[in-house]
């Protein structure tokens, strides 16, 4: 089922190899975490911890459902930074019911 | 919790990231210029070109090559490629027998210093979960056909441990420096998804991919 998503992704990275982000916010939501990682108000572990459960999560209703990805990563991506910012009382924008 | 909010504008990613920018640029936290510049490196500088020099010194220099085998964070930051994600890095070599392929299953942990940021297909769930368990299947939907006599190892990136494939040297490269070598060691190769192509004709240049 996940052979011909592949394919599309491959095919999308030769068309374009050069392509790091797929649109400004993510680029934006990539150099926030890497700041605040630099600047020690968390560990880029503990993020990748919070990456990993979001993206976990993702990963189950995949398998679940038979469905495959679409390069959504960075929704995950900020989702994570997200729920860390509130967890470490930083900021609780964009933190929902979820 | 997939995301069924993203298409309204006030709760779309582009408008939380610029929420949260400016929350923590009024807070002191964060400085937009830094970001600009951050995102300027990971498009233009971090990425797979360091990971080519890399390879075509490894190439061309077998004292280096041994370096770079017994302990890569430091044989790659003698380059000067250092920096968020270098640490523990591990070169894999591919031989006649072996071939090497990189996953990060949980993630999208990646070498960054010498590859820069991982591709689409890298982090999708069409990659990670086939990776380990179909490691031929993967192969071929980037092109890639081993013989039945190579061994495939899989690496599973971790938080500890990065890896970096140094694929074959083509054939019908020996006459090119290590500038022109570096020019023809593509990306994926350092992933572990494609074989270098032996050129067409030695001295042949390739487009850069």
């Amino acid at each position: 089922m996940n052979a011909s998503a592949l394919n599309k992704l491959i095919e999308a990275a030769r068309l374009d190899p050069e392509h790091v982000f797929s649109a400004p916010w993510e680029a934006r939501a990539f150099a926030i975490a890497l700041k605040l990682s630099e600047a020690g108000l968390f560990t880029w572990d503990e993020f990748r911890d919070h990456l990993i459960a979001e993206v976990g999560a993702s990963d189950r209703i995949r398998a679940r459902d038979g469905t495959s990805d679409h390069g959504e990563y960075y929704e995950h991506f900020l989702r994570a930074l997200e729920h860390l910012l509130a967890e470490k009382g930083i900021a609780t924008t964009g933190v929902r019911e979820s | 919790m997939s995301g069924d909010h993203h298409n309204t504008d006030e709760s779309g990613p582009a408008a939380r990231v610029k929420a949260l920018e400016a929350i923590l640029t009024e807070k002191g936290m964060l400085d937009p210029a830094a970001l600009d510049a951050i995102v300027d490196a990971y498009e233009t500088r971090v990425g797979p070109r360091n990971g080519a020099r890399v390879v075509a010194k490894a190439w061309t220099d077998p004292e280096y090559r041994k370096r770079l085998l017994a302990d890569a964070t430091a044989a790659v930051g003698e380059l000067g490629f250092a920096g968020p994600e270098g640490g523990h890095l591990v070169a894999v070599e591919n031989t006649d027998g072996v071939h090497n392929l990189v996953v990060c299953t949980l993630c999208s942990c990646y070498p960054w210093p010498v590859l820069g940021l991982p591709p689409v297909w890298y982090k999708s769930f069409a990659y990670r979960s086939r990776a380990v368990s179909d490691p031929r299947g993967v192969l071929k939907d980037f092109g890639t056909e081993l013989g039945a006599e190579v061994e495939i190892r899989v690496w599973d990136s971790s938080a500890e441990i990065r890896y970096l494939v140094i694929p074959q040297r083509p054939k019908g490269t020996d006459a090119m420096s290590e500038d022109e070598l570096a020019a023809i060691v593509t990306r994926d190769s350092m992933v572990g998804v494609e074989k270098i192509a032996p050129l067409a004709r030695p001295g042949a240049k390739r487009a850069r991919a």
